[in-house]
């Protein structure tokens, strides 16, 4: 069976006048019925754009340059307008970490959610309405009869990103596009949709992928794992592998950046200096000017090598395997 | 004795809104007045010189306004505040300008706490000449020294704080807060808005000055694991209230207070690998109307009758720890 989305060699670049931005710079990833992408990154590695590209979201000055997206088989690059507004909400559903991004303030949550049905489905609004509810109950929201005639206002910032992902529900979607869902919330409401996702993830069996920055998010919930830097994948492969045993420098330095990682009151392991600016990315590896491991032959674009079954890194030194248990 | 550098007993912040008039007339009608907001509800807290300490809770527990108030932004509602020893109704005003300057607040968004139309040297250069501590001549010296001191490029100086990078931005209101040489520094969520990598370098930036100046930090966080690395002690607030207080690794080890427990199992942690997540229940109540009884009773997994009629005191758990929470009183005998 072909995997439920395959990305091929996706560039999107948008065309400024400071020069052209090459956001997304060649990305490859497949994505499986009932598989977790955990995509992670630092702002402006190109993640979100990444994204966006699959829904067909860019708009001018960006433009998808390059490369195919294939989702159960059909090529969404360049596809017809009313064909992708077709696919969105209804095949693929994105949640945005905004919450507000997805509700409009002046309809009630009722509105919002039957008119999402009926603008994909001929149904009864009576049917749309009772689904709406079943759908509200199943994310956690406590009596979803009385509370759909709320206003998105009237919900606190938790359950706000609750009736987000009951919208993007309503049509049991495919695959699911969460960019940042839990980013806005506290330690426990994040708790709380990371464990609502994880049970509609293995109810229904949507695919998904997580764009986070939070790499201890990103485990708890993904099965594999890419991280970006500059517009590209750097890094990706079993969640486990690549957090537990990581084959890119990025990667290192992103985990040894995480204070709960190292001794209480030692100095944590930065990594120095910046991400480069996309406009000007130097020819070799983008992240050679801060890695601690680089070498003269880095200036030569990196090649891609295998370091494990399905784990790849872009990096022509990966970190030496430490005893693999 | 040692005297804490700053003590804080039974500190209140309420807010208040002016009733328009629709609601002073009903008022006079006797109709009751509209609720009041408790931000911060009978507080007490040391911080010793030279300790870090943390205060952790979620959005709306007050956290952010009980660190104005030691800042000086906000004035306090009721209670005592003490700066080393001295209870702020009884200071002078060379007292009270001491305090002010000896404390100094580092923002979460440093867009918005540096103005957009000054150059850098001026943000940085303003309060020093102000406050005479540095001459005028010397102001283009005292900011090249404090940029480098953060970290950030002398050369610099004229610029915008929009021509720099979110970390670098955090460093310029570092250096803002440390030009006229504070020794307690209110960190509000100041590396919260960071990225990962830029993050650990403000962390480390942070203990670098602690070593250097001997100082003294109240680190307001939601991230568990920052205030782990950073802090000694630390306290935990719940809808107005602190719940525990205690060092940190002990807290971390083995917390007192279900509240706190809830806190650590639900942030989420590398190494800890795929898991499944038993989340707490509910979210935080209005803190216009809060529970009766225990704060926390109405999210508790071990909430017992007691819990919803009286509220716990803060109590002795452990050498330098305490918690609020009735479970305390019992378990000892249990376990």
């Amino acid at each position: 069976m072909s995997a439920l989305l395959e990305v091929r060699g996706l560039k999107t670049h948008f065309d400024t006048r400071a020069g052209m931005v090459k956001a997304v710079d060649g990305i490859d990833f497949t994505l499986d019925a009932g598989e977790v992408l955990g995509l992670v990154g630092e702002s402006g590695s190109g993640k979100t754009v990444a994204s966006f590209s699959i829904l067909g979201l860019i708009d001018p000055p960006g433009r998808v340059v390059e490369g195919s997206i294939r989702f159960k088989g059909e090529e969404l690059v360049g596809a017809p307008v009313a064909r992708m507004r077709q696919l969105r909400g209804r095949e693929i559903a994105m949640v945005f970490q905004d919450p507000m991004m997805t509700l409009t303030p002046v309809l009630r949550i009722e509105t919002q959610m039957v008119e999402t049905i009926l603008a994909h489905e001929k149904v009864s609004k009576k049917a749309a309405r009772d689904r709406a509810i079943s759908v509200l109950a199943r994310v956690g929201i406590p009596s979803p009869e009385d509370r759909i005639r709320a206003y998105p206002h009237q919900f606190s910032g938790g359950m706000r990103q609750r009736v987000a992902i009951a919208i993007a529900l309503l049509h049991s979607p495919a695959l699911i596009l969460a960019d940042e869902p839990t980013t806005a919330l506290d330690v426990t409401i994040q708790g709380q949709i990371i464990a609502e996702m994880q049970k509609l993830v293995a109810e229904t069996g949507t695919a998904m992928v997580w764009v986070s920055h939070d790499l201890a998010v990103v485990e708890t919930i993904a099965d594999t794992v890419a991280v970006m830097y500059a517009g590209r994948i750097v890094e990706h492969g079993p969640s486990a592998e690549v957090i537990g045993n990581p084959a890119h420098p990025y990667t290192e330095g992103l985990l040894n950046s995480i204070p709960s990682r190292t001794t209480p009151g030692q100095r944590l392991n930065q990594i120095p200096g910046m991400a480069p600016s996309v406009l000007h990315l130097p020819p070799g590896c983008p992240f050679a000017p801060r890695c601690r491991h680089a070498i003269p032959a880095c200036a030569t674009p990196p090649p891609v090598q295998y370091v494990g079954a399905g784990h790849m890194a872009r990096c022509l030194a990966p970190l030496s395997r430490e005893v693999a248990s | 004795m040692n005297v804490p550098h700053v003590a804080l007993r039974d500190v209140s912040k309420i807010f208040t809104r002016k009733p328009d008039f629709a609601e002073r007339l009903a008022i006079r009608l006797g109709l009751p007045k509209p609720p009041v907001l408790r931000a911060v509800d009978g507080v007490s807290l040391e911080v010793n010189h030279g300790e870090a300490l943390g205060l952790v809770g979620e959005s709306g527990c007050g956290k952010s306004t009980l660190g104005r108030i030691v800042a000086g932004v906000h004035g306090k509602s009721g209670g005592e505040f003490r700066f080393e020893g001295k209870e702020e109704a009884g200071w002078t005003a060379e007292d009270a300008r001491r305090a002010r300057l000896d404390i100094q607040m580092i923002f979460q968004d440093p867009m918005s706490s540096l103005n957009p139309r000054k150059r850098i040297a001026d943000i940085i250069g303003e309060a020093p000449v102000v406050h005479g501590m540095v001459a005028r001549a010397d102001r283009e010296t005292a900011v090249a020294e404090l940029m480098q001191e953060v970290g950030l490029d002398p050369g610099y100086a004229r610029r915008f704080p929009h021509q720099f990078s979110g970390g670098q931005r955090q460093r310029i209101g570092i250096a803002r807060a440390l030009a006229v040489q504070p020794k307690f520094l209110v960190c509000d969520e100041a590396v919260a808005a960071l990225d990962v990598s830029i993050q650990a370098q403000v962390l480390n930036l942070f203990m670098d000055l602690r070593e250097r100046r001997g100082l003294t930090y109240l680190f307001i966080s939601h991230d568990l694991g920052v205030i782990e690395h950073l802090t000694d002690r630390v306290a935990i607030m719940y809808l107005g209230r602190i719940v525990e207080v205690g060092p940190t690794p002990e807290i971390f080890r083995k917390p007192a207070h279900p509240y706190t427990q809830a806190l650590l199992d639900e942030a989420p942690r590398v190494g800890r690998g795929r898991r499944v997540y038993v989340p707490l229940k509910g979210e935080l109540p209005s803190p216009l109307a809060p529970p009766p009884g225990c704060r926390f009773h109405t999210r508790c997994p071990h909430v017992m009758p007691v819990c919803k009629t009286t509220a716990p005191d803060l109590k002795p758990v452990a050498p330098g720890r305490i918690a609020a929470c009735h479970l305390n009183d019992t378990t000892e005998q249990e376990e």
